[in-house]
């Protein structure tokens, strides 16, 4: 494929995003009968925000608990539609990471390979050719064919991190980085995603709140607060302005 | 319209296989395992020819088999319609982390259903036989008429499928529907004979109400060698199809929400 210099190759463009929590909200028979015509609450999430990504970078996402990251990754992600505003992925594939999607307890870990990954969009041939790279890298033995309940914790979350790990997308969002099982595998499951972020091709989108996971993984960080957009930059410039915000915003709380 | 279609395709493997492993799932840890898909109609069968057959004195020709052919149907319907109104809830770990066309869940929840009728009809075929019920070449007509239940139904637990997201107590309401639809329906008696003195009662039950009409007209087929009556039949396949269409409409325009609300 030929690349044009002067074009940046652009794998997600968000405009305008806006996201609302309203409109379905659980009620039940008699409360619509008591509350007729009254008010909806809503809660605005998002309020118009606007960024782009580069194919192959790796943005990160950070801000205070509520100001609306992990819900713009789940709107990334297909999960929910935007209430006002476009999300563009030029046609890549795409995935949030996320542990044990889909999983049936009573089942196998290799009948449990198949069901996550159909459920994460990929075919069985594609499973199929990468069965054995998960089985490998999950690393529990014998288990891979007992039920899934019969699996202590660390493994199911080693099981679970292969097949995310190994069946790949062209963008991966990922809420918190996961470190998981016991101190080898957390190190290789480390190691894996840093593997996985770094690949050329792949754009990543992590949410974190830890800032040395974000300034050793990222490239670029992109601030929010509130839902609202504060900065979009390189790491060693929005990370110091979002500290100091966040000490402002303490010592005006403590006073 | 063209949406649905090409998520049906892109999805209908995931479906099949989410379905045998629930299938899979399900027998996984009980002693008699995959037997309890045979030994449970069957009882249900016994209970009812019993009760209804000797208690009641009902006289119907084939009359296990007539009671077999209905509680098949009945069952199929009454698990589409409770299945699908907490669908989306219970399957909350999933709407929230990926998408996945909520029809999906209730495609292949259907497909474990239609399994189960399956085994419910193979037993019906041996009772039928047991029973020396003549078999027709009107047989075949059965499937267009599964056809149009299973499009009923489908579009109904569609429908419920959205409501049930929102509506907490939905569950109790399609509870005491179910009840009442399951008496109204005609599972041990044949509500033309039974009826007899209220002709226009006997009209609306069968006409009205869809399960009752498909109950009746599958009897009429596999037990009675009598034809179907077709234009009804067509009719509810219109309106089947209207509903599915309804249900379609109405989760593309707000499938993109539940993960919002569960």
């Amino acid at each position: 494929m030929k690349k044009n210099n002067k074009e940046k190759d652009i794998a997600i463009t968000v405009k305008n995003l806006h996201i609302t929590y309203r409109g379905l909200k659980k009620t039940s028979i008699r409360a619509i009968w008591t509350k007729m015509g009254s008010r909806i609450e809503k809660f605005h999430a998002l309020k118009g925000i606007s960024f782009e990504v580069e194919k192959g970078k790796i943005l990160g996402i950070i801000g205070k608990n509520g100001s609306g990251k992990s819900t713009m990754l789940r709107a990334i992600a297909g999960i929910f539609s935007p209430d006002k505003g476009t999300i563009d992925l030029h046609g890549n594939t795409i995935s949030l990471l996320s542990i044990g999607v889909g999983f049936n307890k009573k089942l196998t870990g290799k009948e449990n390979i198949y069901l996550s990954g159909m459920l994460l969009g990929f075919s069985e041939e594609e499973i199929k050719a990468k069965e054995k790279e998960i089985i490998d890298f999950a690393d529990i033995g014998e288990f891979m064919d007992k039920p899934v309940k019969t699996y202590s914790s660390g493994m199911y979350s080693k099981l679970a991190f292969a097949i995310t790990a190994i069946l790949e997308t062209d963008i991966m969002l990922i809420d918190e980085v996961l470190s998981v099982g016991d101190a080898q595998f957390k190190e290789k499951s480390y190691n894996k995603m840093k593997e996985l972020i770094s690949d050329e091709n792949r754009t990543v989108l992590i949410v974190s709140h830890s800032l040395d996971t974000v300034r050793e993984l990222c490239d670029e960080v992109l601030w929010i607060n509130d839902g609202e957009f504060m900065e979009l930059g390189p790491v060693d410039k929005v990370i110091p302005k979002y500290q100091e915000f966040m000490e402002t915003l303490n010592t005006t709380k403590n006073s | 319209m063209k949406k649905f279609f090409y998520n049906i395709k892109k999805y209908f493997k995931y479906a099949i296989y989410s379905a045998k492993a629930e299938l899979k799932s399900e027998v996984a840890d009980s002693y008699l395992n995959w037997l309890w898909w045979i030994i449970e109609p069957l009882c249900f069968m016994i209970i009812y020819t019993f009760v209804f057959g000797v208690v009641f004195e009902n006289h119907e020709k084939y009359f296990a088999s007539f009671v077999f052919v209905g509680l098949s149907a009945w069952e199929f319907f009454n698990r589409m319609v409770t299945g699908s109104v907490n669908l989306i809830i219970h399957n909350r770990d999933l709407v929230t982390k990926v998408y996945l066309p909520k029809y999906i869940l209730l495609l292949s929840k259907s497909f474990t259903y239609l399994f189960k009728l399956g085994i419910s009809l193979i037993i019906c075929i041996i009772l039928m036989i047991f029973q020396h019920v003549p078999f027709t070449w009107m047989m075949i007509l059965a499937i267009p008429i599964f056809v149009v239940l299973y499009i009923l139904s489908f579009g109904i637990g569609m429908i419920l499928m959205h409501f049930g997201v929102t509506l907490n107590d939905l569950a109790n309401l399609t509870n005491i529907g179910l009840r009442m639809v399951f008496y109204l329906s005609g599972i041990f008696y044949n509500i033309q004979t039974r009826l007899k003195k209220h002709p226009k009662l006997v009209t609306i039950l069968l006409k009205v109400n869809p399960i009752a009409f498909c109950m009746n007209e599958l009897r009429k087929v596999l037990l009675y060698q009598t034809l179907p009556n077709f234009l009804l039949l067509g009719l509810w396949l219109v309106i089947g199809i209207l509903l599915c269409m309804v249900g379609i409409h109405v989760i593309h325009k707000n499938e993109n929400s539940y993960a919002k609300v569960i």
